[in-house]
């Protein structure tokens, strides 16, 4: 038996058209790659080394093109035809939930334009008019928005740009005080056309109405960085300190949740609707540590902004 | 005997001053009703700081690090 490394050099010219002194180069369509392996019998591998050819497709001996059959050895050493698909640079499609969605839902990514990005938490009503509810970080920049600034839909991070992507503008945010006992993470957006939003929550569905959580409760989330995620409520009633890129602010009256199985969320997940078991949006997702997750009560947040989760 | 509401009310904001602690909340353990008090982390020195009953309710320590807005 000759040498597979040989074997690999006239294997490489004959198959994929490499050029190389004294051997003759050809290509052959189907094939995507030339190396060396076991070689599989019956999709066992076997001690025995081989010449292995990779192949877009595998198809019969007897459908294979004139002059394109693979040959059973080259240079004394046996091949091994496998089926690897097509290579490609590792381009992976982003998850929906941070692509540009219309009608765009709950779950989605969103972001005022100078921030990264959040999650679309879901529309409110107010006397008739709709409105896209996520926190005062995401849509108003920790109180540095102005009324009017575009809302991006995916967010920035999620290559949202100015001026195709703009789904909306600030209107109202409740601003969170560093001297103050906080109760709420919340602001507005109103989208430019009712037609471009959808009540939907991505992964969950519609929702039921508001209620209060109670304690070891077990809710859901959709957002932008950990999608679907699954936990109990293990605090209705937590004061607690939370860090900003603007200073700590002390918030009460919140929400604690620990995930089902590991984190229930992370950075970007901000702004998720937190969703009962019954369907009903208890909570307002907006921050967390390395254990837990925290978020507003939606009762708290629907009564700051006067409004009516749809 | 007073609420744990009542007595989480009147405790919390000396509680979240001191150091270490990150949030106080209400939670049940065997049954009962506690004072969760969240600390930054698991260090003796805290722990030693903290009491281990407010006004007859039992208080819980937890180790949750530092919320930060997400």
């Amino acid at each position: 038996m000759g040498k597979p490394e040989d074997a690999k050099l006239v294997g490489e010219c004959q198959l994929l058209g490499l050029e190389r002194e004294g051997i003759e180069s050809s290509t052959n369509p189907n094939v995507v790659g030339v190396g060396i392996g076991r070689r599989n019998v019956r999709g066992f591998s076997t001690q025995e080394v081989a010449l292995k050819v990779y192949v877009k497709q595998k198809i019969h001996p007897l459908l294979v093109k004139d002059g394109l059959t693979i040959p059973d050895e080259v240079e004394g050493v046996p091949t091994d035809v496998e089926e690897a698909g097509e290579f490609s640079i590792w381009r992976p499609i982003p998850p929906i939930y941070q692509r540009k969605v219309r009608p765009a839902m709950g779950g989605l990514s969103i972001g005022h334009f100078a921030i990264t990005a959040g999650t679309l938490a879901c529309l409110v009503r107010d006397a008739g008019e709709t409105f896209i509810l996520s926190n005062n970080h995401v849509l108003a920049n920790e109180n540095r928005g102005a009324e009017g600034d575009p809302i991006l839909q995916p967010g920035r991070f999620d290559g949202g740009k100015t001026d195709r992507d703009v789904i909306g503008r600030l209107d109202t945010f409740i601003a969170v005080d560093p001297d103050e006992v906080n109760l709420v993470d919340s602001a507005l957006a109103k989208p430019f056309d009712e037609r471009d939003v959808t009540p939907d929550i991505l992964g969950i569905g519609r929702l039921r109405g508001t209620k209060e959580a109670g304690l070891d409760e077990k809710v859901m989330k959709s957002g932008r960085t950990t999608r679907v995620t699954n936990g109990t409520v293990v605090d209705a009633s937590a004061t607690l300190r939370v860090g900003y890129q603007t200073g700590s602010y002390l918030f009460a009256d919140q929400l604690i949740i620990k995930g089902e199985r590991g984190a229930f969320s992370a950075g970007g997940d901000s702004g998720s609707t937190i969703v009962s078991y019954d369907g009903k949006a208890v909570g307002l997702l907006f921050a967390g540590s390395p254990f837990f997750t925290i978020a507003n009560k939606m009762p708290n947040v629907e009564k700051a902004l006067d409004v009516k989760v749809v | 005997m007073p609420s744990v509401a009542e007595v989480k009310k009147r405790h919390e904001s000396r509680l979240m001053k001191m150091r270490g602690v990150v949030g106080v909340g209400i939670g049940q353990k065997d049954g009962k009703d506690t004072i969760r008090i969240y600390v930054e982390k698991d260090h003796p020195k805290i722990r030693a700081a903290l009491p281990q009953t407010l006004e007859e309710v039992p208080v819980e320590v937890v180790v949750a690090g530092t919320f930060k807005a997400l």
